[in-house]
């Protein structure tokens, strides 16, 4: 039922907001590299330039006149910054990251042209022009020392002369490549080319030559830039391209030869105009990709699920002609087209899933400028470092991490990493590190935020979970330091008596631990006093999929995330003994809070029950033991919400296909817990278990 | 599944007065109700039933349809029809209540007849203190009955089955 006009609103956000995104990590790594004093990476001015470019664009399209005005203003600047026309310094970096959080804020406004901002847009957009204003030292035009001809430096664009003088300035050899391509995949050779010569040199421009092409392919002389000796180079690029030359620095400038200037009719097209070099990289990008609503995803996983169901009927009704002798050579047939039915199907499927990951980079990138800003309020000076931003996990999963991984780097940043005094008293890098790791493991993706601030005193955390009544004192002489270190869990548990801008908002680790365990996953700490700190979370690749025990509980069937369950032992009703009106059962001479599911949920326990068994769960330092009836053994499940009526009944997280339109319950273990454990005062000696 | 569904209504378009309604007859007890066929999706031999435990009486529990899960209610039970002990399944019918797809048990379809606007006694215009989802009555032909008649009582979906906690 929604209005076609707000689809279209959406979409232009949804892209706004990832083309923000994407300029908020590039901007990340151009002042990294600006602080290692090292020349930018041309690409990422580039690619920097095309974000604000199709931003200004697409906001003109619809209506966002404050966003075009300042994306409008930063691509002249970005332009100046590209052709060499300025220089990147800390005011230009201060102001364009000062435009991804105005880009934020104007998108986020209901009225897109409200006038109330024009004053401050019109402020910010005189600063941009002020700086763009501000030209670049000059060293000389070193041109005219290379043997390139003035044919070639005539076809040149602004861009590619500017690169050429860098090149030179930097004290780069120059090159000339020429290599034949096949002329119906040469956009694809091309970029190809790109990629090999990335590392080893920069592609200043290419012209077609008169030589050694034919109707299939064509050649190119490759204008190239590179620090790599002569003979690297050759040995890389002769055999699989062609021949290189170097171009020599020389006194007086010989004549060109016709085949660099001359661009034959027919091949003109084919190549990319120079001037228009980074529009068309932007639209070949667009064209590659669609935008999809993962709705539609789950709409293709039901018909896939479908399939298989018709599947399992034309198998049934194939099995009905079993045994009769006329049908006998047809049913081999049958047979053998039905299995490769299958293996299609589930390929189907895995597709499906794969379209629905996105790189972790998403989520990541938006740490960048909270990772600067952060450590500016506290004056503290943090490097952020993050690898494997390409792993990728579902869509869901990224969207769902967003908050609790905020929470853990703005808590690594608040409480892990030292002042710069400090750092330095303690011989440590004035410059704290904070990492961001990612890493596939099986059927998993890990994610670690890592400092190497002062770490985790055990000690301390034991100390203030007595003093907030979390657990007596006695109790907390047996933890280990492991389970001191993971009080920070338990509910109503912060180490910080003020409360600050970055963390300590009353949500604490505890959310982060919840949150992360309705994924299915798991967090973990590891921390060393003086060294540092490593929070590890570990989530399933897929929210779709999660691995359950099935139970039976009452005759039903439930599944039960495997994340959270720690063990399952048999159940005897005769060990169960009653502390405060809680029933407890004593394992491995600890107490273990127990409750049956069956009462629990209102249903008849099933009579004769012969072995029962409990289920022992775990969740942010707490342990509760569900009595079941039976174990059905593992399943990989795809868990369903329930309807939008049955959202009031609590205890369950959705539903999961067992097959055959069979159904179970897919037990909500945080909702569990907490229903449990709030239902009356909690008994502190079994909260601290670890 | 719901995206795009025309919000279903038994009240006919002013600009044409002879227009037929469609409507999907269900039995219910002792009763006949009528739901507008345009809200209705779909009619199924009940497929097998999950309970959900701790939820209201009315909600019989959920069902797998085509991949999605649809929660089933007990119109009798909704409609708060005498009691009577719990009967085996008839039919599901799929009714379309904007925001989610809900699975109404009925004991049987009786039949689909198109109402011209003149056959329906409106609600509004009746004495009687009516729940606020009945729109009215309507007499069809009952082919059981003979030469009979039938009264249905025509039900606006949303305001039934809209909003059910």
């Amino acid at each position: 039922m929604s209005d076609p006009r707000d689809n279209v609103q959406q979409e232009f956000l949804a892209e706004a907001q990832e083309l923000v995104e994407a300029l908020s990590r590039d901007l990340l790594l151009l002042d990294e590299a600006h602080q290692r004093a090292e020349r930018p990476d041309a690409s990422l001015i580039n690619e920097i330039f095309r974000s604000v470019h199709t931003l200004k664009g697409i906001a003109g399209m619809f209506g966002y006149k404050h966003v075009g005005a300042i994306a409008h203003a930063l691509e002249d600047l970005l332009d100046d910054l590209r052709l060499g026309r300025i220089d990147i310094g800390d005011p230009l970096l201060d102001v364009l990251f000062d435009s991804v959080e105005r880009f934020q804020r104007l998108l986020s406004l209901e009225d897109p042209q409200s006038p109330e901002e024009t004053p401050e847009v019109d402020a910010y957009v005189a600063i941009v022009q002020s700086i763009g204003n501000q030209p670049a030292s000059d060293d000389g035009d070193p041109l005219h020392r290379y043997a390139i001809g003035s044919a070639v430096l005539s076809v040149l664009t602004e861009y590619e002369e500017h690169r050429l003088r860098a090149c030179i300035r930097e004290g780069m050899q120059l090159y000339r490549l020429r290599a034949t391509f096949d002329l119906t995949a040469i956009d694809d050779s091309i970029e190809a080319l790109r990629d090999v010569v990335r590392d080893d040199a920069e592609i200043i421009t290419y012209l077609p030559s008169l030589e050694g092409g034919n109707d299939e392919s064509i050649e190119l002389v490759v204008l190239l830039a590179s620090r790599v000796p002569e003979s690297e180079l050759k040995a890389h690029f002769e055999g699989q391209y062609g021949a290189v030359e170097a171009i020599e620095e020389q006194t007086h400038l010989p004549t060109i030869p016709p085949h660099l200037t001359s661009i034959p009719p027919g091949a003109q097209s084919l190549l990319p105009q120079p001037e228009e070099e980074s529009g068309q990289a932007s639209l070949r990008s667009v064209a590659n990709s669609v935008r999809v609503d993962i709705r539609k995803l789950d709409d293709l996983m039901n018909v896939v699920g479908e399939l298989a169901l018709v599947r399992t009927a034309v198998g049934r009704a194939i099995s009905g002609l079993d045994g009769d002798p006329r049908y006998k050579h047809s049913l081999r047939e049958l047979d053998r087209l039905g299995r490769g039915f299958e293996r299609q199907l589930a390929e189907l499927r895995t597709r499906i899933l794969d379209v629905r990951m996105v790189p972790l980079g998403q989520v990541f990138s938006k740490f960048a400028r909270i990772v600067r800003q952060a450590a500016r309020e506290h004056d503290k000076q943090v490097r952020l470092v993050v690898t494997g931003a390409t792993t990728e996990v579902d869509k869901l999963i990224v969207e769902e991490l967003a908050d609790p991984l905020m929470h853990l780097v703005r808590n690594a940043i608040d409480h892990g990493i030292e002042s710069v005094e400090t750092r330095m008293r303690l011989a440590k890098p004035s410059e704290g590190t904070l990492a961001l790791n990612a890493y596939h493991k099986g059927r998993n993706v890990v994610i670690e935020v890592e400092d190497d601030g002062g770490g985790m005193h055990a000690q301390k955390l034991r100390e203030t979970a007595v003093s907030r009544g979390l657990l007596t004192a006695e109790a907390s002489y047996d933890l280990t330091r492991q389970e001191m270190l993971n009080l920070v869990f338990l509910p109503g548990f912060s180490t910080n008596e003020s409360v600050t801008d970055l963390s300590g908002r009353g949500v604490g680790m505890d959310v982060v631990k919840t949150n992360i365990l309705r994924m299915g996953g798991v967090v973990s700490i590891a921390s060393e006093q003086g060294i540092g700190t490593k929070i590890t979370v570990t989530l399933p690749i897929t929210l779709a999929i999660i691995r359950a025990l099935i139970v039976k509980v009452g005759g039903r069937l439930f599944a039960l995330p495997i994340s959270a369950v720690r063990e399952a032992v048999p159940f005897s009703q005769q060990d169960v003994r009653t502390i405060q009106g809680r029933k407890v059962i004593t394992m491995r001479g600890e107490t273990l809070p127990v409750c049956d599911l069956t009462p629990w949920f209102g249903l008849r326990a099933v009579e004769h029950q012969a072995s029962r068994f409990v289920i022992v769960c775990e969740m942010g330092n707490r342990e509760l033991g569900f009595v079941v009836d039976d174990l059905m053994g593992q399943e990989d499940v795809i868990t369903k919400s329930l309807g939008q009526s049955l959202s009031s009944v609590r205890g369950f997280a959705g539903a999961a296909d067992l097959g055959n339109q069979r159904l179970a319950l897919v037990l909500d273990t945080p909702a569990l817990f907490s229903e449990y454990f709030s239902s009356s005062d909690a008994l502190p000696s079994m909260e601290a278990r670890a | 599944m719901t995206a795009g569904a025309q919000r279903a209504t038994l009240v006919p378009d002013p600009g044409s007065q002879d227009a037929a309604i469609p409507i999907l007859a269900v039995a219910a007890g002792a009763e006949t109700y009528g739901f507008p066929l345009s809200a209705v999706r779909e009619i199924l031999m009940p497929p097998p039933l999950t309970e959900v435990p701790r939820a209201a009486k009315h909600f019989l529990g959920v069902i797998a349809v085509r991949g999605e899960i649809v929660t089933l209610v007990d119109l009798s039970e909704l409609l708060r029809l005498e009691e009577r002990d719990r009967q085996p399944l008839g039919r599901v019918i799929l009714v379309d209540v904007g925001e989610e797809l809900i699975g109404v048990a009925v004991d049987r379809v009786v039949q689909v007849a198109q109402l011209q606007s003149d056959q329906i006694e409106y609600a509004s215009a009746m004495s009687a203190d009516l729940s606020e989802y009945v729109v009215g009555v309507a007499r069809i032909p009952s082919p059981s009955l003979g030469n009979g008649e039938e009264m249905v009582i025509l039900i606006d979906p949303g305001a039934l089955l809209g909003g059910l906690t």
